[in-house]
């Protein structure tokens, strides 16, 4: 019988003492971040989509055209083509196209680029209702920016 | 199981429990056939979540199959990049760097330790107490933050690399572990008294779903549920690797084999944890995070290789074939859940609905790592 | 030793082939090549010593013999060749002194193209000690039968099955193959070396 008694006034007790760290968080403050309200920042090494990085002068592209990225991306995810322009050392890039549908953010491609053409963007609000909004022309994205 | 179900003079029905259900944590379907409240026979339907990545590992480079680890447990991310990494490594015969490896062991720990926080969560979600969820969400997420700011991602790492590290960490994200290595110890005590001391809490597990030695042998079971049946079993105490050895912990064991001990496990682990972080950071030695001699394009030598890891849910083991090119020839991915959760069977039988979920719960079941 | 005394056991099964391995290089120690019907008596002799299983999978060699056949006629034709020149060598330094050297033996008698093979490897480990053992079975891929094992390791049985699903080798005597981690209706096995999507 004082087994029974011992074992709901524990039960209780453990209730009450569970209910007193309840209680008392309930006077601290929010630790909650008001995400809408309060905008976070992003660390440095925080991996976005990938972003063309221009000359800090010219504000012209790095990217010399070498393939690397497009080989070391494991889903295949980027396109790149150039042309031989005369005068002018190497190729020129035309075009660099990343479908960002199947990117998996894995950074292998910033890793390989040797001239450091490519780096993360710190993009992290995106949403959309087509496929087609995420291929992005990476050119055209620098282009803008340079404006 | 369909006899069963058919008999028309036993008064049983077939029920199903998921895939969309909250309390199998993800697209697992357990078939139930059920005398009223009672399970007569139980059988996990696999594969919603089947992505084959052992096939994808065929297709690409060794450096390449990397980001699939994150997908795999995406809890427990930074094992599995350890644990393949590690393999390649040995195939390969690529020596890490000492710092390289102290700051894997003290990522790696943090990564377990935000796993069981979350697990802890949800595990006390499925048995009706919300509160615990969010006070374990707000420790896990100065894990997620640190880790995000060292790896650049919060859930699917891929830090690691053949031979190092994708970079180094810095002297914020030290000083950041160590305050939260102190934090949370101050707040395991807080814990232990809102949720492991509750008398609900008590009733529900306690001799609830009792596995023994033998059937964790004979089902291949390890990590956490293991250890919880008095088995002590621990990868990195049985099968040293990395540089775990140079650490003092303790393997926290339990013998009564039920729900509860599982659950006591895992609390002890982040105490565990803790200290291999706080002994990591001290002991954190200078010196490069990479190998100066890791070949541009790993090649590992013609043979097989395998190679296991102590992830927060067992046991993690790769199985390498290589055939001496730049893309693996076979790639074997043990997942400890896959053996823990085979004995589902065996357990549920006779137990009532609510008690197979404080048992599922207890295994701590991520699917994706299941169906791979 | 653990190690010494489940090599006793597996050999007294007397084994294909039985190696320790360095278990630093390789990750395991013990690899047991036996033949498929051997399988269960060695899963039997693994269990006594109270090991537990860790996974069971396959490897599809296929093209293996082709490889084996092309690599062997291309070390004969390397010997040939070098034969040929070394003749020319001693024929151009000792003049019509040294007698011809025989001729390479005929290419007639071609390597044998054996039909290729699956492997099927069990992989355990133990409790207490640091052990791990690999038991592997060759079967032919055109008809990949074998034992099962699940009726001694229960948790074979999930392992058996997955390995039925992506490489089509049918485990005899296993309660249920039906599809575990494909499509229920799923009638292709996707890790077999010439499976396209």
């Amino acid at each position: 019988m004082g087994g029974y008694f011992k074992e709901i006034f524990d039960g209780v007790h453990s209730l009450v003492t569970g209910m007193g760290v309840t209680l008392k968080y309930l006077f601290q403050p929010v630790v909650t971040e008001q995400y809408p309200y309060v905008a976070p920042t992003m660390p440095d090494r925080f991996r976005g989509h990938i972003e063309l990085v221009g000359d800090e002068e010219t504000g012209a592209t790095k990217c010399i055209v070498c393939g690397m990225c497009q080989k070391a991306c494991p889903s295949g995810c980027i396109t790149v083509a150039g042309e031989k322009v005369e005068g002018v050392k190497g190729k020129v890039l035309t075009k660099y196209d990343l479908d960002f549908t199947k990117c998996s953010l894995c950074g292998i491609c910033v890793e390989s680029c040797k001239p450091g053409a490519i780096t993360f963007s710190k993009e992290y609000n995106l949403a959309g209702l087509r496929k087609e909004a995420y291929i992005y022309d990476l050119k055209k994205r620098l282009e803008e920016r340079k404006r | 199981m369909s006899e069963m179900a058919c008999d028309k003079h036993k008064e049983t029905f077939v029920l199903n429990m998921g895939p969309q259900h909250p309390a199998t944590h993800g697209v697992l379907r357990v078939k139930l056939v059920m005398d009223g409240e009672y399970i007569v026979e139980a059988e996990p339907v696999l594969g919603y979540i089947h992505r084959m990545h052992e096939k994808m590992g065929e297709n690409r480079t060794w450096a390449q199959f990397m980001p699939n680890m994150g997908r795999l447990d995406y809890l427990g991310a930074l094992s599995y990049n350890h644990g393949y990494a590690a393999a390649v490594e040995r195939a390969a015969g690529i020596a890490v760097p000492e710092r390289a490896e102290y700051i894997r062991v003290m990522t790696v720990e943090l990564n377990r330790i935000s796993s069981h926080l979350l697990w802890m969560g949800a595990y006390l979600l499925d048995l009706g107490g919300f509160t615990p969820l969010l006070y374990a969400f707000d420790d896990r997420e100065k894990i997620l933050d640190m880790l995000e700011r060292v790896t650049g991602s919060r859930l699917t790492y891929c830090y690691f690399r053949f031979g190092g590290l994708y970079n180094d960490v810095d002297d914020q994200f030290l000083a950041e572990a160590k305050g939260f290595v102190a934090r949370l110890r101050s707040r395991l005590p807080m814990y232990h008294t809102l949720v492991t001391k509750n008398v609900i809490l008590m009733q529900r597990l306690k001799g609830i779903g009792v596995i023994d030695a033998d059937m964790c042998r004979r089902y291949g079971v390890t990590g956490p549920v293991a250890r919880g049946s008095g088995l002590n079993y621990d990868v990195r105490k049985n099968e040293p690797y990395s540089v775990y050895p140079q650490f003092d912990f303790d393997v926290p064991v339990y013998t009564e084999g039920d729900s509860m001990a599982r659950y006591m496990v895992r609390m002890d682990e982040i105490e565990q944890s803790l200290r291999i972080v706080e002994q990591a950071i001290d002991g954190l030695p200078d010196g490069p995070v990479m190998a100066e001699k890791v070949p541009k394009i790993v090649k590992p030598p013609k043979g097989d290789y395998y190679h296991a890891v102590e992830a927060a849910r067992g046991s993690f083991g790769v199985r390498l074939v290589s055939n001496g090119t730049n893309t693996p020839y076979r790639m074997k991915l043990r997942s400890p859940t896959y053996s823990n959760l085979s004995l589902l069977a065996e357990v549920a039988k006779g137990v009532t609905v609510a008690d197979a979920v404080a048992f599922m719960g207890s295994l701590d079941l991520v699917i994706p790592e299941i169906d791979r | 030793m653990l190690r010494d005394r489940i090599k006793t056991a597996l050999a007294a099964l007397s084994p294909l082939e039985i190696t320790e391995t360095d278990h630093a290089k390789k990750g395991y120690d013990l690899d047991v090549q036996v033949s498929p019907d051997q399988v269960p008596a060695a899963a039997e002799a693994i269990r006594q010593e109270e090991f537990f299983i860790e996974a069971v999978t396959g490897v599809d060699w296929f093209g293996e013999q082709a490889a084996i056949v092309a690599e062997a006629a291309k070390v004969k034709a390397a010997a040939a060749k070098k034969a040929a020149a070394a003749a020319a060598a001693a024929a151009e330094a000792g003049g019509e002194a040294v007698p011809p050297a025989p001729a390479p033996e005929a290419p007639a008698e071609e390597a044998e193209l054996l039909p290729d093979v699956m492997e099927v490897v069990y992989d355990f480990s133990h409790y207490q000690e640091n052990c791990r053992v690999v038991v592997r079975t060759r079967v032919p891929r055109d008809n990949p039968e074998l034992p099962t094992i699940s009726s001694i390791f229960q948790g074979a049985n999930w392992h058996e099955r997955e390995t039925h699903d992506f490489f089509g080798i049918r485990f005899l005597g296993h309660p249920d193959l039906t599809p575990l981690l494909l499509p229920e209706d799923a009638d292709f096995h996707p890790l077999l070396k010439d499976f396209k999507a």
